[in-house]
C-alpha cells in the first residue's frame, strides 16, 4: 500500500472559503507552536494545522479542536495570520459535516434550543436576580448585559448579584435584559457554527433596537469582544472592569473597608486582554482596594495564560495534566496570593473547578473583581 | 452598459507619477478609468487646470503630489496644498459633487496605495454618474 | 501643421500582450498630424532606434512619440536616438503604455482604448511642442562621501586613486563603521581588523582625501554638478592641529562614558579615541560625561597636554564644501531588542545582542576576547543563538535582513572554537546566497552545531525542571518534528533585524531623497541604478540602501565612486532645459513669483519692474508659472497650452 499523500487542494479552497485564508501566508516558522500554552502540556499544534490546512492533508480533524482562542499566537504571529480564524473555519468546514465531538453537541444543542448553552430555561433567566434589580427600558443608560454563564453557573450567579449590587450603589441609570436575551454566541461562532451565531446575534440586535440600549455593560469579555467586533458599530460597549474603574475615579463609589493586607493576584482573561486591550482598568480597581496588596504573576498583560476556557474549552472535559487552569493556579499559589482575581466567568469557572480538583481551596480563593470590590463596600 | 467615468489624473513626476509606475512593475491590477498627465511638481497645476479638465468632459479630477514635506522641490506641494484646497472650495461653490475632486499624496514607494486610491476614486465617480454641470458641448 | 511620427513598442510581450499594438499604430494613423506610425517587437534596441531614425529622415518628421515604458525608464534613451537623427530632444513625448496600462490591466480593450486615448493626448501635446536649448554649466570636480564605514572608506579611497578629491565627511570621531567592531567575518574568516585597518590607514595616508570626522552634515544647496554643503564641525574640545596623539591625556581623565564601540559592555574615558586603531588617532572630549564640563573643576586633561591642544571654549564651527556629487553610505542601526520582552534583552543578565558578542570575540574587545557571561569570567557552556529577531517579522520588520544568517553560522564557529560549548541556532529558514556561503554552511553543520528549524518563542529564567535551574530556557518550536521543545542554555545571543539609521529620513530629506516604507533610502531603479538616486548627482552605497553584508558593501562603495565619477570627470554639463522664463510685457509686478520659489530663481528687476528668472538656479518645478496672478511666467516644456493640449487629447476618449 501506498503511503504517498497528493495535496486536496478543493479543501484547502474550502476552508480558504470559509474565512480562514490567511493561513496561506503562514510560512512555519512555529512562533505560535512555540508560544501556544498548549504545547508543553499537549500534542495540540496549531502550526501543523495550518500546514496541513495549507495542502488539505488529512488530520486536521484531530487537532481542530485544541485551540481555545487566546490570540497569543496572532499577536506573535511574524506573518500577521489571523489563526483565529482558521480554527474558526476548519472547524465550520469540518464541523459541518457532523464532526462535533460529544460535549459540545450538548453545548450546541442547548444553543440551539434554548438560546444558553447551560441548558437552562428561557424564562428563568433572571431568577438569580429575585426581582430585586430594574429591567431596561427605554431612558434608561446603560443594558447590565448579564453572560449566559453568570445567569445560570451557580458560581457565576454571585458575580452576576455582586455586579448588580455596586450598579444600584452607583446611582447610574441601567436595567437587565429581558429573558428573552440570549447568548451573545461568541463560543459557538468560535466553535464554526456560523449560521447559529448569526441567529443568536439577530435575536440580540432585536432586543438592543426595541429597548433602544445604545450604551452596553457587558460582564463577560466574551460578550464584550463580540458586540465589539461583530455586532456592528451603533454601540457603545464597555466591560464592567473600565466602568468601575470610572466609577472610583469620579467618587461616584468608594471602597471603605480595609482588607487588612490582602494579598491578591490578577488574572488577565484572554478576551479581555489580548482581545479587547484592557489590562489597566481591573489593576486599579485592584489597587483602589484598601488593604490589598496586588502581587503579579510571571505571564500577565500581553503575555497571560489562556484559562482553556475559551473556544469552547468551558464545555469540553480535559484530563489532569492537560489543564491550564491547573498551571494557572500553581503560577498565582507561588506568588503567595491568596486570592486569585479576575474579570471574566470563563475563567472564573475553569480556575474554580481547579482549585478544587488541586485541593487548595484554603490556599487560595477565586474572585471576581465586583465580589472584591462589593466586599470593600460593605464596611 | 455600466458607466465608465472618464478621470482625468494629474501626477508630479517625482512621486506620485513614479508611484503609479511601481504599482506597475509589481503588476496591480486597478481600473483604468484614470488618464495621467505628468507634471514635474503638484505646484506646478493651476487652478485652471481642474477646472479645464470638467470642461472637458472629465467625470473626475485626481491630483496626486508627493507627501507635504517630502517634495522633490522642498515646498512646492504645501503650496499646491493650499491651492487645490480652496480649489476644491470653488468647485463645491458652485455645484460640484466634492466627490469627483480628489487630491491625494502618494510617494514613490507606494505603488499600492497608488491604486488603492485609483480604484476607490473611481467607484466613487461611477456612483456619481457622468459629469455634466460644467460640461461644455462640442458643437 | 507638424509631421508627427508615431512608434509604438511591443517591448516583447511585455506591452503587446495586453495592448493590440497594430491597431494602435493604425489608430495613430487616422490622428491629425501624425504622417507615419509603426509598431516593433523593441523600440529601445539599436533596430528600433534605426527604425525611428529612419522615419525621421524619410518622412521629414519634426515631433516623435514614442508609445513605450514610462518615461522614468527610457525618455532619455529616446531624446538620443531623435536627437541624433537631427531633432531637437525636445520634440519627443513619451506615451507610458506599460507600467500605466499593460502591466495594470487585465482585459485586452480596457488597456488599448486607454493607449489611445494616451496617443491621441501625446498627439495634441506634440504639436505644440517647442524645441529647446540645453545649458552647460561647470561641474565642481570635487566628490563628497557621508559614512565612513566600509563602504564610504572604499568609496573615498577609489575616488581618490583617480585623482579626485574627497571629502570624507563621518559623524562620530573615528571612522571604520560597523565592521572595526566586529572580530572575523564570514564565510573566510578573515580578521575584520587585518583587512579593515590598513584601508582606515590608507584614507589617512591619502593627499586627495579630505578627513572630517566628528562633522555632520547641517545644510545642502545647489544641484548636481554643484552643490553647496554646509558641515558642522562639532566641537572637540581637542585642537587636533596641535595634538600629537600622545593620548596621555586620555590615561589621567577620571570621567567615565559608555563605550559606543564596546557596545556599552564597558566604560571609556570622557576624553578618548574610540578604539586603539581609530583613525584618527586624536581624541575628543565627550561633553556629557567631562567631570570639568559637569563640575567646572578637575582639566586634568589639560595639565598633562604639552601640546596646549586642549580648548574647553572650543564651539561648534561651520564651513561650506563645494562638490559636483555626493555619495551617502550612512550605514545601518541595530534593532533595539528591549522592547520584544518574550526575549528578556535587559532583563536577563545572560540574553546578548549579536554586536555585544561581537565584542566579546574580539581581542581588543572588553574582555581581550573571552567569550564570558556578564560576570566577566563564567564561560558559557551552552549558547543558543535566535535568529530572525525583528527580521522577518510584520510586527517589527516586515523584510530579511540578509546577513544574521551568516553572521550566526559565524558566531557558532568562534563559539565552538573559543568555548567548547554547545551551539544551538534556532532559525526559520537558512540564507546563504553568497559565494562560499552554503559552503560554510556545510562546515557548521559539520562542526556538530545544533540547528534547530523554528523561530524561539521565549527566553525565560523560571523552570520547574531542577536540572535546568539557574538556566535561561529556550522555548520553541522543533518545526521539523512538531514538538515543542524547551532549551536549557547559558547564554543567549540574538540576531537582531538591522534597521534604517535612526535619522535617516533627516538625512533623506537634507538630499532630497526618498526613502522605501521601511526608511531605508530608495535607489532610482532596484535593477538598473540601483546605487542612484532621485536626486541627480547623489548616489548610495551600503546598508543606509537595505541589508548588506561586508561584500555587497564595498562592491557598492565601488560602484558608487564610478557613478560620482561620471558626472566629475566632465568640465561641463547639460541641465534640463525645461525652465521657466517671464513674459515681461505681462509681468505685473507683483513678485509673487520671487516669494514662492524654492531656489531663489526670479528676482525682480527694480529698473524694469518685472520679474526675471535666473536660469541657472531654476529647476523647473512650475509653481511660480501657476502662481503668477498675470500668466506671465511659462514653464517651458509644460506650457499651460501643452498641459491643456493634452488634457484635451485625453478626455476625447
Amino acid at each position: 500500500m501506498s503511503t504517498a499523500v497528493t495535496p486536496y487542494l478543493e479543501m484547502s479552497q474550502a476552508i480558504a472559503d470559509a474565512g480562514g485564508e490567511a493561513f496561506r501566508k503562514c510560512y512555519q516558522c512555529g512562533t505560535c507552536t512555540g508560544t501556544c500554552p498548549w504545547s508543553p502540556i499537549t500534542h495540540f499544534n496549531i502550526r501543523k494545522l495550518m500546514r496541513l490546512s495549507q495542502l488539505g492533508f488529512d488530520g486536521i480533524e484531530d487537532l481542530m479542536w485544541g485551540c481555545s482562542t487566546c490570540k497569543f499566537c496572532v499577536d506573535r504571529c511574524p506573518r500577521g495570520v489571523e489563526i483565529i480564524d482558521l480554527v474558526r473555519s476548519v472547524r465550520s468546514v469540518y464541523a459541518g459535516g457532523g464532526l462535533l465531538p460529544p460535549p459540545l453537541r450538548a453545548f450546541v444543542g442547548s444553543l440551539t434550543a434554548r438560546g444558553n448553552p447551560w441548558t437552562g430555561d428561557a424564562p428563568k433567566r433572571n431568577d438569580w436576580a429575585q426581582d430585586k434589580y430594574p429591567l431596561f427600558a427605554e431612558g434608561k443608560e446603560y443594558l447590565y448585559w448579564t453572560c449566559c454563564t453568570v445567569c445560570y453557573d451557580p458560581r457565576n450567579v454571585l458575580v452576576a448579584k455582586a455586579t448588580a449590587e455596586i450598579l444600584e450603589k452607583s446611582g447610574l441609570s441601567w436595567g437587565l435584559p429581558g429573558t428573552d436575551a440570549q447568548c451573545c454566541g461568541e463560543s459557538v461562532r468560535k466553535v464554526g457554527d456560523l449560521d447559529l451565531f448569526e441567529k443568536l446575534k439577530n435575536n440580540n440586535l432585536g432586543i438592543f433596537s426595541a429597548t433602544g440600549a445604545k450604551k452596553i455593560i457587558t460582564i463577560s469579555p466574551h460578550c464584550l469582544a463580540t458586540f465589539k467586533q461583530e455586532y456592528g458599530e451603533d454601540y457603545e460597549v464597555i466591560h464592567f472592569s473600565e466602568l468601575l474603574a470610572d466609577l472610583i475615579k469620579s467618587g461616584k463609589v468608594t471602597p471603605t473597608k480595609d482588607a487588612g493586607g490582602l494579598k491578591v493576584t490578577y488574572h488577565d482573561p484572554c478576551y479581555l486582554g489580548r482581545h479587547s486591550g484592557i489590562y489597566d482598568a481591573p489593576r486599579e480597581v485592584l489597587s483602589a482596594l484598601p488593604g490589598v496588596e496586588l502581587v503579579e504573576m510571571d505571564r500577565i498583560r500581553e503575555q497571560s495564560m489562556c484559562c482553556g476556557g475559551g473556544g469552547g474549552g468551558l464545555w469540553v472535559e480535559r484530563a489532569k495534566g492537560e489543564r491550564l487552569s491547573d498551571l494557572r493556579i500553581e503560577e498565582a499559589l507561588s506568588t503567595g496570593a491568596t486570592v486569585l482575581a479576575t474579570a471574566c466567568p470563563y475563567c472564573i469557572a475553569m480556575l474554580e473547578d481547579s482549585v478544587r480538583t488541586m485541593n487548595a481551596e484554603d490556599k487560595i480563593k477565586v474572585k471576581d473583581l465586583t465580589e472584591l470590590f462589593l466586599e470593600s463596600l460593605e464596611g | 452598459m455600466d458607466f465608465e467615468p472618464k478621470i482625468l489624473g494629474i501626477a508630479c513626476n517625482w512621486c506620485t507619477y513614479t508611484g503609479a509606475d511601481l504599482a506597475g512593475t509589481t503588476r496591480l491590477k486597478y481600473p483604468q478609468n484614470v488618464r495621467t498627465v505628468r507634471v514635474m511638481c503638484s505646484s506646478r497645476i493651476n487652478p485652471s487646470f481642474i477646472i479645464r479638465a470638467f470642461q472637458l468632459g472629465a467625470d473626475g479630477v485626481l491630483v496626486g503630489g508627493c507627501h507635504p514635506g517630502d517634495c522633490h522641490y522642498g515646498t512646492g506641494n504645501l503650496y499646491a496644498r493650499r491651492k487645490l484646497a480652496v480649489t476644491k472650495k470653488i468647485l463645491e461653490f458652485a455645484g460640484m459633487e466634492p466627490k469627483r475632486f480628489r487630491v491625494e499624496w502618494i510617494s514613490a514607494s507606494e505603488g499600492k496605495k497608488y491604486a488603492e486610491v485609483v480604484e476607490e476614486f473611481t467607484n466613487d465617480v461611477k456612483a456619481l454618474g457622468p459629469q455634466t454641470k460644467f460640461k461644455i458641448r462640442k458643437d | 501643421m507638424s509631421r508627427i511620427g508615431v512608434f509604438v513598442c511591443h517591448c516583447g510581450l511585455n506591452i503587446a500582450k495586453t495592448v493590440r499594438v497594430s491597431e494602435l499604430a493604425e489608430f495613430a494613423r487616422t490622428l491629425p498630424d501624425v504622417v507615419v506610425a509603426e509598431d516593433y517587437k523593441f523600440m529601445c534596441s539599436t533596430p528600433g532606434q534605426e527604425l525611428i531614425q529612419n522615419d525621421i529622415r524619410k518622412h521629414n518628421l519634426d515631433r516623435v512619440i514614442v508609445a513605450a515604458c514610462s518615461p522614468l525608464m527610457h525618455e532619455r534613451t529616446f531624446r538620443k536616438v531623435i536627437e541624433n537623427a537631427g531633432l531637437n530632444q525636445y520634440l519627443l513625448s513619451i506615451v507610458n503604455v506599460r507600467e500605466q496600462d499593460s502591466w495594470v490591466t487585465e482585459d485586452e480593450d480596457v488597456a488599448t482604448t486607454k493607449a489611445k486615448a494616451l496617443i491621441n493626448g501625446a498627439v495634441f501635446r506634440a504639436r505644440l511642442l517647442q524645441p529647446l536649448v540645453s545649458r552647460f554649466i561647470d561641474v565642481n570636480p570635487d566628490v563628497m562621501v557621508v559614512g565612513g564605514g566600509i563602504a564610504g572608506i572604499q568609496a573615498a579611497l577609489e575616488l581618490a586613486d583617480t585623482g579626485k578629491k574627497v571629502y570624507l565627511v563621518e559623524r562620530s570621531p573615528t571612522i571604520g563603521g560597523h565592521m572595526a567592531q566586529f572580530d572575523k567575518t564570514f564565510p573566510t574568516l578573515d580578521c575584520s581588523a587585518c583587512i579593515l585597518t590598513p584601508k582606515m590607514d590608507a584614507v589617512l595616508q591619502s593627499s586627495n582625501i579630505e578627513l572630517l570626522t566628528y562633522c555632520e552634515v547641517e545644510e545642502v544647496k545647489g544641484f548636481v554638478g554643484n552643490f553647496d554643503i554646509k558641515i558642522r564641525q562639532k566641537a572637540r574640545y581637542v585642537d587636533h592641529d596641535k595634538c600629537n596623539a600622545c593620548l596621555a591625556c586620555t590615561e589621567k581623565c577620571p570621567g567615565r562614558g559608555v563605550s559606543e564601540w564596546d557596545e556599552g559592555l564597558v566604560k571609556r574615558k570622557a576624553i578618548y579615541i574610540p578604539f586603539p586603531q581609530a583613525v584618527p588617532q586624536k581624541p575628543v572630549i565627550d561633553r556629557e560625561n567631562c567631570t570639568f564640563f559637569k563640575k567646572g573643576k578637575c582639566r586634568l586633561c589639560e595639565k598633562v597636554c604639552e601640546q596646549e591642544a586642549i580648548d574647553f571654549e572650543q564651539k561648534d564651527t561651520f564651513r561650506e564644501v563645494k562638490v559636483g556629487a555626493v555619495i551617502l553610505a550612512t550605514g545601518y542601526d541595530l534593532m533595539d531588542t528591549k522592547p520584544l520582552i518574550q526575549y528578556g534583552y535587559g532583563k536577563l543578565p545572560g540574553v546578548h545582542h549579536a554586536l555585544e558578542l561581537e565584542r566579546l570575540f574580539n581581542s581588543a574587545g572588553p574582555t581581550s576576547g573571552k567569550v564570558v557571561m556578564r560576570d566577566g569570567k563564567t564561560e558559557p557552556q551552552s549558547i543558543a543563538i535566535l535568529h530572525c529577531i525583528g527580521s522577518r517579522d510584520k510586527n517589527n520588520h516586515e523584510y530579511c535582513s540578509r546577513v544574521c544568517c551568516m553572521y550566526s553560522l559565524k558566531f557558532a564557529h568562534l563559539l565552538k572554537e573559543k568555548t567548547h560549548g554547545d551551539v544551538y541556532q534556532l532559525y526559520i529558514d537558512m540564507r546563504a546566497p553568497g559565494k562560499g556561503y552554503e559552503e560554510f554552511y556545510n562546515r557548521l553543520v559539520e562542526e556538530d552545531v545544533k540547528f534547530i528549524r523554528g523561530k524561539a518563542a521565549r527566553v525565560t529564567d523560571k523552570t520547574d525542571n531542577p536540572d535546568h535551574a539557574g538556566k535561561l530556557i529556550v522555548e520553541v518550536e522543533d518545526t521539523l518534528t512538531s514538538q515543542f521543545v524547551t532549551i536549557p542554555v547559558d547564554m543567549v545571543v540574538l540576531s537582531p533585524a538591522m534597521k534604517p539609521r535612526q535619522d535617516a529620513k533627516d538625512m533623506a530629506r537634507l538630499f532630497n531623497l526618498s526613502t522605501d516604507k521601511y526608511g531605508f533610502f530608495m535607489e532610482r531603479h532596484p535593477k538598473l541604478a540601483p546605487l542612484s538616486t532621485m536626486t541627480d548627482g547623489v548616489f548610495i552605497a551600503g546598508a543606509c540602501q537595505s541589508p548588506k553584508d561586508i561584500p555587497d558593501s564595498v562592491s557598492q562603495g565601488t560602484g558608487a565612486a564610478a557613478e560620482a565619477l561620471t558626472i566629475v570627470v566632465k568640465d561641463k554639463m547639460e541641465l534640463e532645459a525645461a525652465t521657466a522664463i517671464v513674459n515681461s510685457a505681462a509681468c505685473c509686478g507683483c513678485q509673487n513669483c520671487v516669494r514662492v520659489c524654492p531656489y531663489g530663481a526670479p528676482m525682480f528687476n527694480y529698473e524694469k519692474n518685472v520679474s526675471e528668472i535666473n536660469e541657472a538656479l531654476c529647476k523647473g518645478c512650475g509653481l511660480c508659472a501657476a502662481s503668477c496672478p498675470a500668466s506671465a511666467i511659462i514653464t517651458r516644456h509644460f506650457t499651460n497650452d501643452q498641459v491643456m493640449a493634452e488634457m484635451e487629447g485625453l478626455m476625447e476618449f
